[in-house]
């Protein structure tokens, strides 16, 4: 029972233990992935934006270059037209500072001066051809008038520049910038009249561009990127990207569908990751950013995308998870220990108090209980403590009720003697030891001579001290080890154990009679009263208790009706 | 209990085995085009013939070449392809002959696609092997509030009082084909060397006549609405005229009395094809009112059995051929498009 009760504390407190060290180590090692995993999303947004600043930046260096070159004066003469030696001197210095700038910028793939008459014919033209500068002039110079870099820019105010989105370039003859991906970037050239003139272009190369980002990025980042309908423009996978030239469309938002929302202008940015949205982005980490492209009202923009995968990011959780796994295991021991020993600790004095409690209902013994204790055990043993000893009280007082009781029941009230039940309850006892071992004993029967006188004479308060003293004087004369009883009225019982003669108890009942007879004083009288007295043996007069008292009762008859009349109280002849 | 559980469970098992060894459903592999077959009408082509439909999409006629010629893989049942292609199909044996009496719902079509002989690519040697399922033309957009009367001729887009108020499709097959047409040349796609020549220099006077060329439906759009653009040649037909109109544009669509360039995208069994009557059930299911009907509402295309707001009855349809050299086309069309002038040639 009790050891039943300490394996459930015991199990109690391990399984609590075991599970707060369990629950504390889970909530720790997902927090620490949730971490690390939107540590990763903020890092990969924050690249992502890195690789947009990073293009934007290279957009403007060539912005800030066409403006540069669009302020050399010869491209004024070319634009206005001016002579004709004069016009050619003018575009071959141009040819030369295109080339220098082609030179400087190995992104840079054409860099072009583009008229706004004859259907906007070029009229300097340098490309880079396998990484050389090459002019292109003559008969190979070409109508640019119906594409929209062309007719875009003419439309702007001057000093605007325009923005292509990006695309394949399939203009032919373009030397290295044929089939690259790329943008263009051009500004207006107004005439001397304010008219349209021309523009100056450079043609970028997003897959210089891309390549200097993709090293710079970490390793294990794929990335993207999209046009505003969501045609991939950049993906690992090179045969995903440009697909609508092919007439097919490989779109971001069917391969990403999260990404929606940025292609309806919905959202800016976005970030994902497979723990938190598995659906959408299953054992990936991913960010995209909308970035606006060119001038504001074109409301062109590209979004481009990093993903990584999620093992790569969760790959530090994993010794963490593990320590984890390992302290778990051991708080959990601990858990069980302490258990233990807790649940021992708090049932010892339990133990103590049901020890106690059982030795008390067997022995009324008072164990040491654990009473000085504060807690709610010390309570408890002091309040055991205190009804072991309310116990002990009420039992003592009762023991003593009932010798009193028993007392009251065996002997006299007026004269403390033993009473006629308690004579007769020690003569059968006599009896049954004298059948045994056959000792012999002796009954007498006393009865006071005229009692009936005093009481008449001077009140029963003086006859009951008469019958006090009598019975003090009868105790007086008998030995320690006889008994003396008082039957009621005036009539006493004695118990003699031993072989009497008839001589020997002829001299007692003398004594007795003696000390009876012997002149009393009570309140203040002076009183005098005698005795008959008859007795009867065993075995020679009887074998019961009844013969033995009847024997004795006769023999006291006789002795009274023989002196009746007479002055002295004198021997039955019996 | 667990026991019930247990035994409950096997039975179930047991009996989905059983059913599937007695039915043994038959296979049918089915290659097409994104819209042409879309779970709901498979499911219920399913259900009616106890089969079960293996769909592959593809999204050019390159991949669907391609997986027509993969050596891995299952062979398809059936096919969806335009009249150009089919005739290629046809040349290296990849079809097998339909037999008109499984397909009695061509009966519902319209007389233009039951007259089989006036659609080259659908009969070969006087057996058909292709089904016409839906088309699209390539007519003529136009801004309603630029053109009181809807232009009735291709030579509008050289017409210089719309001078960089026209878009052109950047390609080189079609610009090539339409402006044969314009030019009143009867073999379109049968070009000699004399008519490419001509076309040559009609086509850079195009060039100079347009805005830009386009290559998809939204920068079409986009460009029509932002330069104002009056005419258009519509390359994508109708699903272009909708999205121009659900961008607010109030444009209408015109068939050229030359004539229109249009594809017809027909379905087709396959030589490999080892369940013919259930391919045939497949191509009849194609042509069920129910089934074509989707093609307008959820695609933007025209059926072969209901009749068109945009072609009339009469009006002169040259289906798609394949043409007497794509590539020198393509090469022609590359210099064109990248602003040679006419003298390099």
């Amino acid at each position: 029972m009790r050891s039943g009760l300490l394996v459930k504390l015991a199990l109690l407190l391990a399984v609590f233990g075991i599970l707060s060290s369990g629950i504390t180590g889970y909530y720790a090692f997902t927090a620490n992935r949730t971490m690390l995993v939107s540590a990763a999303q903020g890092d990969l947004l924050t690249a992502a934006r890195g690789v947009n600043r990073r293009l934007q930046q290279a957009e403007e260096e060539a912005a800030d270059d066409a403006m540069l070159l669009a302020r050399l004066v010869q491209v004024a003469q070319v634009i206005n037209g001016q002579g004709g030696s004069q016009m050619q001197r003018a575009r071959d210095e141009l040819a030369q500072a295109f080339a220098g700038m082609l030179a400087l910028h190995p992104e840079y793939l054409q860099v072009r001066l583009i008229g706004a008459a004859d259907n906007g014919l070029e009229l300097v033209r340098v490309d880079s051809s396998g990484g050389l500068t090459l002019r292109v002039d003559g008969a190979d110079l070409q109508e640019k008038g119906h594409f929209p870099y062309v007719f875009e820019t003419l439309a702007l105010p001057a000093g605007q520049i325009y923005q292509s989105a990006i695309g394949i370039n399939h203009e032919r003859a373009a030397h290295d910038a044929e089939g690259r991906p790329g943008m263009m970037v051009a500004t207006p050239l107004p005439r001397s009249d304010g008219q349209p003139g021309g523009l100056l272009v450079i043609n970028l190369d997003l897959e210089r561009l891309l390549g200097q980002l993709r090293a710079d990025l970490p390793k294990g980042y794929q990335l993207y990127m999209a046009n505003r309908w969501g045609d991939f423009l950049v993906h690992p996978d090179p045969a995903q990207t440009f697909g609508f030239e092919q007439g097919r469309r490989i779109l971001m938002q069917d391969s990403f569908a999260a990404t929606q929302p940025l292609f309806e202008r919905k959202l800016n940015n976005l970030a994902l990751s497979g723990l938190e949205q598995p659906q959408q982005a299953a054992e990936r980490v991913m960010a995209f950013v909308r970035q606006p492209v060119g001038l504001g009202n074109r409301d062109d923009f590209v979004v481009t995308g990093l993903v990584q995968p999620l093992d790569a990011v969760l790959e530090s959780a994993v010794p963490l998870g593990q320590r984890i796994i390992h302290m778990v295991l051991a708080f959990s021991a601990i858990a069980i220990l302490l258990a233990v020993v807790f649940a021992r600790a708090l049932l010892r004095p339990i133990n103590t108090l049901a020890q106690a409690a059982s030795s008390f209902s067997d022995t009324q013994l008072q164990q040491v209980l654990p009473v000085e204790r504060n807690d709610e055990i010390g309570v408890l043993a002091r309040n055991f403590d205190r009804m072991q000893r309310q116990i002990n009280s009420h039992m003592a007082s009762l023991y003593d009720n009932q010798r009193e009781l028993s007392y009251l029941a065996h002997h006299d009230s007026l004269t403390g003697l033993a009473n006629r039940a308690l004579f007769f309850q020690r003569l059968e006892q006599l009896l049954q030891l004298s059948q045994r071992n056959g000792a012999p004993f002796a009954v007498l029967f006393v009865d006071l001579d005229h009692f009936k006188e005093v009481n008449d004479l001077h009140g029963h308060a003086i006859g009951d001290q008469v019958l006090q003293i009598v019975a003090r004087r009868l105790l007086h004369t008998v030995r320690g080890s006889d008994m003396v009883a008082r039957m009621g009225g005036d009539e006493y019982l004695i118990l003699l154990q031993g072989n009497f003669t008839d001589a020997a108890l002829a001299e007692l009942m003398n004594k007795l009679r003696q000390s009876i007879g012997e002149a009393m004083t009570v309140s203040g009288q002076r009183l005098e009263v005698g005795a008959s007295i008859g007795y009867s043996l065993y075995p020679r007069d009887g074998t019961t208790a009844e013969q033995l008292v009847n024997e004795a009762d006769h023999a006291m008859y006789h002795v009274k009706a023989g002196m009746r009349g007479g002055e002295a109280n004198s021997l039955s002849c019996r | 209990m667990a026991f019930n559980k247990i035994s409950l469970l096997t039975g179930v098992i047991g009996c989905l085995l059983c059913c599937q060894l007695a039915v043994a459903k038959d296979v049918l592999r089915v290659l097409a085009w994104p819209g042409y077959a879309d779970p709901d009408v498979v499911h219920a082509f399913e259900q009616r013939f106890q089969v079960s439909v293996e769909v592959t999409f593809v999204d050019s006629d390159e991949a669907l070449w391609a997986k027509m010629h993969a050596s891995s893989g299952p062979h398809f049942d059936v096919l969806a392809a335009n009249t150009a292609e089919m005739q290629r199909y046809f040349a290296a044996g990849l079809l097998k002959p339909l037999d008109p009496a499984l397909l009695p719902n061509t009966r519902r079509q319209l007389p233009r696609f039951r007259n089989l002989a006036a659609i080259p690519g659908l009969q070969q040697q006087g057996r058909l092997y292709a089904v016409p399922f839906t088309y699209s033309t390539m007519g003529i957009i136009y801004d309603r509030r630029q053109f009181p009367v809807p232009p009735d001729t291709m030579n509008v887009l050289w017409d210089p009082r719309y001078r960089h108020k026209v878009l052109d499709f950047n390609s080189g097959q079609h610009n090539f084909s339409f402006t044969a047409l314009a030019s009143g040349i009867g073999q379109p796609f049968r070009l000699s060397a004399a008519q490419q020549g001509m076309l040559v220099q009609r086509l850079i006077a195009l060039r100079r006549n347009v805005l830009t060329f386009y290559s998809l439906p939204e920068e079409g759009t986009e460009l029509f609405i932002r330069h104002k653009i009056a005419l258009m040649f519509g390359n994508y037909g109708t699903q272009q005229l909708n999205s121009l109109r659900q961008a607010g544009a109030d444009v209408g669509y015109a068939i050229p009395r030359e004539g229109v360039l249009a594809w017809l995208d027909c379905w087709a069994m396959t030589a490999a094809s080892s369940k013919p009557r259930l391919a045939q059930q497949w191509i009849n299911y194609m042509l069920e009112p129910a089934v074509s009907a989707l093609l307008p509402t959820r695609q933007g295309l025209a059926n072969t059995l209901s009749a068109s707001d945009e072609l009339k009855p009469g009006a002169k349809v040259l289906w798609l051929q394949p043409v007497e050299n794509a590539a020198q086309r393509e090469a022609l069309w590359q210099k064109i498009y990248s602003g040679d002038r006419p003298g390099s040639f």
